[in-house]
């Protein structure tokens, strides 16, 4: 028998050459302010990574009208067990706070086009090493726990989001409900979702791996996982701390699936699943979003380029996309500044068509005048012409 | 708690390949004691990489006779190329023996690891008279396979990108014993900068001991006098020990003295092994003491097969990708690699609506002011238009008038005795000529 080729030998070397690359991820938080999303962070990293917005700012914001939705970043480097990850935390503040919330999702929905957009571009350049990607790998949208449903808002963002990016509904602050009511609640989501053709992140089903099948499902039906969070730990026996929200009638455990689906959604972002989000995002999302920038997603266009020179073809892809395409502008002060740009000369348009109604005005006026004045000449000559023609008469 | 060993927060300067656009990004970096669960992510990798299954193109090239097709099977364990017997043909066309690319594709399954092999052979290579331009055809397929590539990954639907490029070049050295014929050093610097170049003294059992140490010392020296990059195996000091020391030893082998051989043979001592019977004695090919397979097939498959894969799409494409755009005049945008900072987008937004903002205001002041410029001709062109068919109308009433009231003064004096009392004309004042306006 001879020696091993060394092929099985491969998936160590993918494991070490990753180990030492490290990772990059990128996580985004989004949904109404208030249902602990800073502290969820904070909790599945074990580290206060984001710092908590300014109660009197929050309040500021709450008094005016306008309430701009920024996007708020935090980048880290974080090592655990050797391995490092870059780890970059996209925040979409007070999203949802207006009275009127409609287009308020664009800032989320244009920071991840961008990011692809700039991703592409970035592909594109004949030197490329350096790049930046901040595409998100992953969504977490926060529901409220009302305990009814969805609400049109949170279906009308969640549509938008999860066509561009594996979006993953979460209900927050679930110690709010029952379990019954939970489970009700849960169940209600989990039709609209359907209903609406919601396309959120479902981990994939290996059946050839019953064990990583097993979790998977697991995972699945536990979908939209309800979450609580705490940075505070609380003594449950001598020596062992737990992480979890004291109340007067008991200790919620984040740590404990009896109390909810922490361990869960920290499994399917981070132990688990957190390649296959990578992989998707960049092998689905990021790739959708480019056959749609680049060739309206017109299959044929691709085939077609391919009969082209090799040189051509490839020249004319990077400066199709290279042509800028004006940017939509979502801030409201913009709009408005526009609408009292337009205001004003629409003033000054009616001002002066006043100023030329009355020259008309004038004009038709001073037509009559001299139109009176010729009838009174022409009234003369008739005259005129009347003596004439008598003294003629006479003169016969 | 949060337990962490080190907390640093340090701005870092990101600095954008040549346009010097310095950013600070603020970046917090932590050590975690505590479960969190990223570490897993080389786990993932690596049940990943077992489903994906793994690939490997290898360019064997050397002239006919040096054992390509008995070393590469000897590699894999199996026939994967078969043995060309072109001895009439090569006698047909004695002067120049044209060279051929010929693929060779294989799946060899090892514990439920699947791995895609494919052979690149250029027979005919070095067999012509005047091999002067025998290089070029694998050059230019190594060129190909980096040019469908680049079209594919340039492609609007990217679905199935085929990876076809050359990840390591085996080059066979014939065992002269002296040192590297112009031919060899040619092909080498033709293609060390695209390709993983793998030196490898075929046939080595031809050489003694002595001679092959002595020989690869002369290729090494020639090799660094040219200038010839080899694979190297990069990054591996912070290996375990012993992984360290197998890597040493295998970059020492360099370049690599094989014997190929799948047939098995017996050992005076009773052992069965792959090898070559001679009268004198059996050279065993995966024995370490009698040549360098081993190492090779280390560097090839075991222990770096990924890192020749990695460097090929990470180094070598890249660069005959740069070179290639840059030749084709696609201009480097080194703007787009900017970090992405929300405070600078909201500026860079702003100054596109005060853009905008100055572009409408300009287009609708230029509107306004055509319209009202073209009313106020229009007005006054009819204004215009109204005096003068006037005057005229006037004048030419006035004309009559007057002939009229010659005619009738003229009458009146012919008129010896007025008949009537002269038609008192009330003083014929007529006009008030006092135009508005």
């Amino acid at each position: 028998m001879p020696e091993p080729v060394g092929i099985a030998n491969l998936p160590n070397q993918r494991y070490k050459i990753v180990s030492k690359q490290g990772a990059t991820f990128t996580l985004m938080v989004a949904g109404e302010s208030g249902l602990g999303k800073t502290t969820f962070i904070n909790t599945l990293f074990q580290s206060s990574l984001k710092a908590y917005q300014d109660a009197s700012e929050r309040h500021n914001k709450f008094t005016s009208a306008h309430q701009t939705v920024e996007i708020d970043i935090v980048r880290a480097i974080l090592e655990e067990k050797n391995f490092k990850v870059r780890l970059n935390i996209i925040d979409t503040p007070g999203f949802g706070n207006n009275v009127n919330n409609h287009d308020s999702w664009t800032p989320i929905i244009d920071f991840i086009d961008d990011q692809h957009e700039s991703y592409m571009k970035q592909e594109q350049q004949p030197s490329r090493l350096n790049k930046k990607d901040l595409r998100v790998h992953a969504c977490l949208y926060f529901i409220r726990p009302t305990g009814h449903s969805l609400k049109p808002l949170d279906i009308e963002i969640m549509k938008r989001l999860s066509t561009r990016v594996n979006l993953i509904p979460i209900i927050a602050k679930a110690d709010t409900l029952s379990p019954i009511e939970l489970e009700a609640f849960k169940s209600r989501i989990r039709d609209v979702i359907e209903a609406q053709d919601i396309n959120i992140y479902t981990p994939p089903l290996e059946l050839d791996d019953p064990a990583s099948a097993e979790h998977s499902k697991q995972l699945i039906e536990s979908m939209p996982f309800a979450i609580i969070g705490s940075e505070e730990e609380y003594e449950v026996a001598p020596g062992n701390f737990v992480r979890g929200r004291k109340y007067p009638w008991g200790l919620v455990e984040v740590e404990n699936d009896q109390h909810c689906d922490f361990k869960k959604l920290r499994s399917l972002l981070l132990r688990t699943n957190m390649l296959d989000l990578v992989l998707s995002t960049n092998e689905f999302h990021f790739e959708t979003f480019r056959s749609v920038k680049l060739g309206g997603n017109d299959d044929d266009a691709g085939n077609e380029g391919e009969k082209d020179e090799d040189a051509n073809e490839n020249g004319d892809v990077v400066k199709k996309s290279l042509a800028k395409k004006p940017r939509r502008l979502h801030n409201p002060k913009f709009k408005e500044e526009e609408d009292a740009l337009k205001k004003f000369f629409t003033e000054q348009v009616k001002a002066e068509e006043q100023r030329f109604r009355q020259w008309e005005t004038n004009i038709v006026n001073e037509r009559n005048r001299l139109n009176q004045d010729l009838e009174e000449m022409q009234t003369k000559l008739k005259s005129l012409e009347e003596q004439v023609k008598k003294l003629q008469l006479l003169k016969r | 708690m949060t337990t962490y060993l080190a907390e640093v927060e340090t701005p870092i300067a990101a600095t954008s390949i040549k346009d010097n656009i310095q950013q600070e990004v603020k970046i917090i970096k932590r050590k975690l004691n505590g479960y969190v669960g990223f570490a897993n992510l080389p786990k993932q990798w690596h049940r990943k990489s077992i489903r994906r299954g793994f690939s490997l193109n290898i360019m064997a090239v050397g002239e006919a006779g040096l054992g390509k097709a008995t070393l590469i099977n000897t590699l894999f364990n199996r026939e994967i190329l078969k043995k060309e017997v072109e001895v009439e043909e090569e006698q047909e066309s004695s002067e120049t023996v044209s060279v051929k690319i010929k693929n060779t594709t294989a799946e060899i399954d090892e514990d439920g690891v699947k791995l895609k092999l494919n052979v690149i052979t250029a027979p005919g290579f070095g067999e012509s008279v005047n091999n002067v331009n025998s290089w070029k055809i694998i050059v230019d397929e190594i060129n190909s396979r980096f040019d469908s590539f680049l079209e594919a990954e340039s492609r609007i639907n990217r679905s199935t990108v085929n990876d076809e490029r050359v990840h390591a070049f085996l080059y066979f050295i014939e065992p002269t014993g002296h040192s590297l014929r112009a031919l060899d050093i040619t092909l080498m610097k033709q293609v060390h900068e695209k390709v993983n170049l793998i030196p490898v003294i075929a046939k080595s059992d031809t050489l003694t001991g002595e001679e092959i140490a002595e020989f690869k010392q002369r290729i090494l020296e020639d090799i660094k006098y040219q200038g010839i990059k080899t694979f190297q195996p990069l990054d591996f000091e912070n290996d375990e020990e012993e992984t360290v020391l197998n890597t040493k030893q295998i970059l020492s082998k360099f370049p690599f003295a094989v014997v190929g051989s799948t047939k098995e043979v017996e050992t005076p001592d009773g052992r069965i092994v792959r090898g070559r019977s001679y009268p004198w004695g059996v050279i065993e090919v995966d024995n370490e003491d009698h040549n360098d397979f081993i190492k090779l097939r280390q560097l090839l498959v075991r222990n770096f097969l990924e890192e020749l894969k990695e460097h090929t799409a990470n180094t070598l494409y890249e660069n005959y990708r740069t070179e290639k755009l840059n030749r084709m005049g696609i201009a480097q945008d080194n703007t787009v690699f900017r970090e992405f900072d929300p405070l600078a987008k909201q500026e860079e937004e702003r100054a596109l609506h005060e853009a905008k903002l100055a572009k409408m205001e300009a287009e609708m002041k230029a509107v306004f002011q055509q319209k009202v410029s073209e009313k106020e001709k229009k007005l006054q062109r009819s204004e215009a238009d109204l005096f003068s068919r006037h005057k005229e109308m006037k004048d030419k009433l006035t004309k009559q008038i007057k002939l009229l009231e010659d005619k009738k003064v003229q009458l009146e004096k012919q008129k010896t005795l007025p008949q009537e009392p002269a038609a008192s004309s009330p003083a014929p004042t007529k006009t008030r000529k006092g135009f508005l306006r």
